[in-house]
């Protein structure tokens, strides 16, 4: 297929954090927002002239600084992040929201704060208690700590209106950049998608990464691109696979599934479009806060939500996504020393293999993957057998339609 | 999953070991090849000459002979195994003795009272193995103990050891696994073990049980090699190697169906850490019970989340209403409430005591002591007891001089998760180096009084004795959470030195490794780091984690041990 029109200067903003989108944003006054969470509700961060950043750290390096400060136990992704910070690379954030959800974030902005990492005089930073199950009181907890944490210092601090008008216009822009995704997301289900796995990737990490009003021209005209687009006579991949799991955002992963023969139809983990790219339903009557918290909470995919019926529904939902997408298999993957991805990687990929039947494997990984060979090998391995399976099934088949 | 701990060969060894090591201890001041061989080894004419000459004196001479050269003498190398009862002097020793006695007093009736009971657990479970070694443990926690600390140190410990035997007569009265017909199983509500049992207290037809309690996490302290089977399951489960050994070890327990089956219904947490609320998911699946998670705030130190903690509670009642058919008595709680709040009084008394000259109350008797009563056995009568003995023995030796320790160099906290496997460092520290360590980090938990006059203050007393509960307190509320108290106990302790775990799966506290490192530096405070996992002795043994501190009092401080044969000693093969 021909190559996207804006693939490359979507690579090109993701080269750094401080993109020259996000440079555009804050040069005509805008207020830089950091986060690394879905607990974080990004649709709200966007509000009046305040635009969201989901942290990442491009061409990470050494993390001996880091190191020092965190250990060598945590995950790399925190420890690339407070690398970068000491390096300089998150000067443009005027505010950083967190969650006390998983330690390691956690550590990392009070690390930042502490440190003094943050050469901006009106940095502010804030954490907020975030409930791991879901129940009236836990929406109401956690709306309350949306609203006084984050969107009231907003206003207090930057003078951002943060009106309900203000905020449904949030929303409102957010869902449409939501709804082109689904659209975009509808062509992985072809059999010969009109969109590569590794595109839809950096398609997924600009929106991310870049202010949604400045990025949604340039989704919009590629969705209208993908649309026309003519696609290749052959099949481009051997295998189809959901990946599940944990941080995610270095495109590279995909493209090394890709090289290996794979496709990937469905991406459920952090920093992936599912959850984190459809749209949130509204009404009318409700507060808008509450609304759109609720949705955060419930379509959560946290594997730090520990009550029987969410651990379940964790299931429910990959296996949705393995019939929904017409998948062969499924990558659980895990960044190295995340305990809430450890865990949960060695159940549901037991769960998903031994009582569901669904060929799975499950790979652990650094921050950053191009150069991992292993990965690749055991990707490639992965493939392999997945195809043996199709081959031995349509051969089964063939038999015994000849019967 | 198949059972693969019903292990009779192993546990009848052990079972031999304990007999064994019972009865030389019994024997060894009768033993007369012992006595024989000692007085040929200790009394070379070499060794004589001092005490003719004057240089020593006779009493130095017979305590020579009576304890060795140091505490390690009195110890098999390797098994850790004692040659015979450690010499404290004769007021000493008899007190020792007779606590001794009494322990074998409480396991014997324990055990006699349900003997087919107690032998199929044996059977039944491989981590009972463990609790075979009580005594010897025991011992192992009071070394060199003399006066206050000794009387406080054994009447902590055999409080536990009554506790205990209750607790383990409640869970295998009930256990379905040994017998499947139990009627009792229904009797009680199993509780994760980092929330305390306070929350129970309500019921009168039905008891709390701390679910992993008695099946891991004790064990786990009593025996340093036991933990590791466990954690070769859950390895080869899938689960990380680099998660921290508690829940992981809790995890493999579930996972060989090593938890006895009982309860009505389980209470589940997210305390204390990530690994603990991600092994939840293992034993839920396993426990098989209508599960409630009690979600307590991380930020548990603000007072914003506290509304959502009482609520979180309220629900919780509500749910074990639901599945006991019982009422919950707000009076039954206020009753427990207000003993818990005496147990309080009396454990901020001990603190103050700590906070003098001359500390009466030390290491793992004390600490031990207190996390099983927060967790356990809060608002017991049995420790409410203990606690008034103690305070008034420690009470009456303030200001008196201490018969030990003799000699001491540093004061110390020791600061972040201790080490179970290694439960008697702090004896160790105190003995080898004379660091005194006054405070333990993992007995700092929640202290405030519950105000018990109205349900609702009751409750909010209760949901903040939740969010402080054992290591939750620090673990969890941010970075201050964790460091403010450490730098106010130095400062409340006097203490001139920290001795800091570094827990090498414990990813919350190695997060602000700098952060801590630079304000200690800023502070003027000596800081040793101590490396250590937990519950996996492979990783980091016993003998490495005294080599850590060796090497930092040796090149750091310019110092020699206080005593040469604890210096370096191999106990690889001890429990």
């Amino acid at each position: 297929m021909k190559d996207l029109k804006h693939i490359h200067y979507f690579t090109a903003l993701l080269e750094d954090a401080n993109n020259e989108l996000v440079r555009a944003a804050k040069k005509d006054g805008g207020i830089a927002v950091g986060y690394t969470c879905y607990y974080i509700p990004e649709a709200l961060l966007n509000v009046g002239n305040a635009f969201s950043v989901r942290l990442r750290a491009p061409k990470t390096g050494s993390l001996d600084i880091s190191q020092y400060y965190m250990g060598s136990m945590n995950c790399s992704y925190v420890r690339a992040l407070l690398e970068r910070a000491f390096e300089g690379g998150y000067h443009f954030l005027d505010a950083f929201f967190s969650s006390e959800t998983c330690q390691q974030m956690n550590r990392l902005v009070e690390n930042i704060y502490e440190l003094k990492l943050i050469d901006n005089g009106t940095f502010y930073h804030s954490i907020i208690d975030a409930p791991l199950k879901i129940s009236p009181h836990g929406i109401k907890h956690y709306t309350n700590q949306i609203r006084t944490h984050f969107l009231e210092p907003l206003r207090d601090q930057f003078g951002i209106d943060i009106s309900e008008t203000a905020l449904r216009n949030a929303v409102a822009e957010h869902n449409r950049m939501c709804a082109i995704f689904e659209e975009i997301s509808e062509l992985r289900k072809a059999d010969n998608p009109g969109i590569t796995a590794t595109e839809f990737h950096i398609l997924n990490l600009v929106s991310y990464s870049c202010p949604t009003g400045l990025i949604l021209p340039y989704l919009e005209e590629t969705l209208v691109e993908l649309k026309k687009r003519k696609l290749d006579p052959k099949i481009p991949y051997r295998a189809r696979v959901v990946v599940v799991g944990s941080e995610m955002d270095d495109y590279g992963f995909t493209e090394l599934i890709e090289y290996c023969g794979a496709y990937v139809v469905a991406d459920r983990y952090c920093f992936g479009s599912m959850p984190g790219r459809q749209q949130i339903p509204i009404n009318d009557d409700e507060d808008i806060v509450e609304v759109v918290c609720r949705f955060y909470l419930e379509t959560n995919q946290c594997p730090r939500f520990m009550s029987q019926e969410k651990v379940q529904e964790r299931r429910d939902v990959v296996k949705a996504l393995y019939d929904e997408y017409n998948a062969d298999g499924i990558i659980y993957e895990q960044m190295k020393f995340c305990d809430y991805w450890g865990y949960e990687r060695a159940v549901a990929s037991f769960v998903l293999h031994e009582e569901m039947g669904i060929p799975t494997v499950a790979l652990d990984r650094e921050y950053t993957v191009q150069a991992s060979g292993q990965l690749r090998t055991r990707v490639q391995a992965f493939v392999e057998s997945l195809e043996i399976k199709k081959i031995q099934k349509a051969k089964n088949q063939n038999e015994g339609e000849k019967k | 999953m198949t059972v693969t701990s019903n292990n009779l060969k192993d546990n009848a060894k052990l079972f031999g070991d304990i007999f064994t090591e019972a009865i030389k201890l019994e024997l060894a001041n009768y033993d007369h090849k012992t006595i024989l061989m000692d007085l040929k080894k200790k009394f070379e004419p070499g060794k004589l000459t001092p005490l003719l000459t004057g240089q020593v004196s006779i009493k130095a001479a017979v305590n020579q002979y009576l304890t060795g050269n140091g505490l390690q003498d009195t110890i098999e190398d390797k098994t850790g195994i004692y040659k015979h009862r450690e010499w404290r002097g004769p007021v000493d020793t008899l007190y020792d003795y007779v606590k001794w006695l009494e322990l074998w007093g409480i396991l014997g009736k324990w055990l006699l009272k349900h003997p087919v009971t107690n032998v199929s657990a044996l059977l039944r479970y491989r981590w009972m193995a463990a609790y075979l070694t009580t005594p010897s443990f025991f011992d192992h926690n009071v070394p060199g103990f003399r006066g206050t600390m000794l009387r406080a140190g054994r009447m902590n410990l055999n409080t536990i050891a009554k506790l205990l035997t209750a607790n383990m007569e409640d869970i295998f009265s009930a256990d379905l696994n040994i017998n499947p017909e139990n009627e009792n199983a229904k009797k009680y509500i199993c509780i994760d073990a980092y929330m305390p049992k306070l929350i129970t207290a309500g019921f009168s037809e039905h008891q709390g049980i701390l679910a992993h309690l008695v099946p891991h996490y004790l064990p786990s302290i009593i025996n340093h090699h036991l933990p590791e089977h466990y954690l070769d399951v859950t390895e080869s489960y899938g689960v990380p190697a680099d998660v921290c050994g508690l829940p992981s070890m809790e995890s493999g327990v579930a996972i060989e169906d090593d938890f006895p089956k009982i309860g009505c219904c389980y209470i589940s947490t997210n305390m204390p850490c990530d690994g603990s609320i991600m092994s939840s998911s293992i034993l839920d699946r396993r426990f098989q019970l209508p599960t409630y998670v009690l979600n307590t705030p991380m930020r548990h130190t603000r007072e914003d989340t506290q509304e959502y903690a009482i609520e979180e509670l309220k629900e919780c009642i509500k749910f074990m209403e639901k599945h006991t058919g019982e009422t919950y008595d707000y009076n039954l709680l206020r009753e427990a409430c207000e003993r818990w709040n005496e147990q309080n009084a009396l454990r901020l008394e001990k603190w103050e005591m700590n906070a003098t000259d001359t500390p009466p109350h030390y290491g793992a008797s004390n600490w031990m002591y207190r996390i099983f009563t927060y967790q356990d056995a809060c608002g017991s009568q049995v420790a409410i007891k203990n606690d008034r003995k103690v305070n008034k023995v420690m009470r009456k030796s303030l200001g008196k001089l201490r018969k030990y320790p003799q000699q001491t160099r540093h004061r110390a906290v020791v600061w972040n998760t201790v080490a179970n496997m290694y439960s008697a460092l702090d004896e160790w520290l105190l003995n080898c180096w004379g660091i005194e360590a006054v405070f333990e980090f993992i007995e700092h938990q929640g202290h405030r009084p519950i105000d018990t006059a109205t349900v609702d203050s009751m409750l909010a007393g209760v949901a903040k004795v939740i969010q402080e509960a054992t290591m939750r307190v620090h673990s969890k509320g941010g970075y201050n959470a964790y460091t403010d108290d450490l730098w106010l106990l130095v400062e409340q302790y006097d203490c001139d030195m920290i001795v800091m775990f570094d827990q090498i799966s414990c990813k919350g506290p190695a997060a602000i490794t700098g952060l801590l490192e630079e304000e200690a530096r800023r502070r003027g405070i000596k800081m040793v780091w101590l490396k250590q996992d937990l519950v996996d002795a492979r990783t980091i043994s016993r003998r490495d984690m005294r080599d850590q501190i060796n090497k930092y009092m040796e090149a750091v401080m310019n110092e020699t041990p206080l005593d040469p044969t604890l210096r370096d000693f191999d106990d690889g093969e001890s429990w």
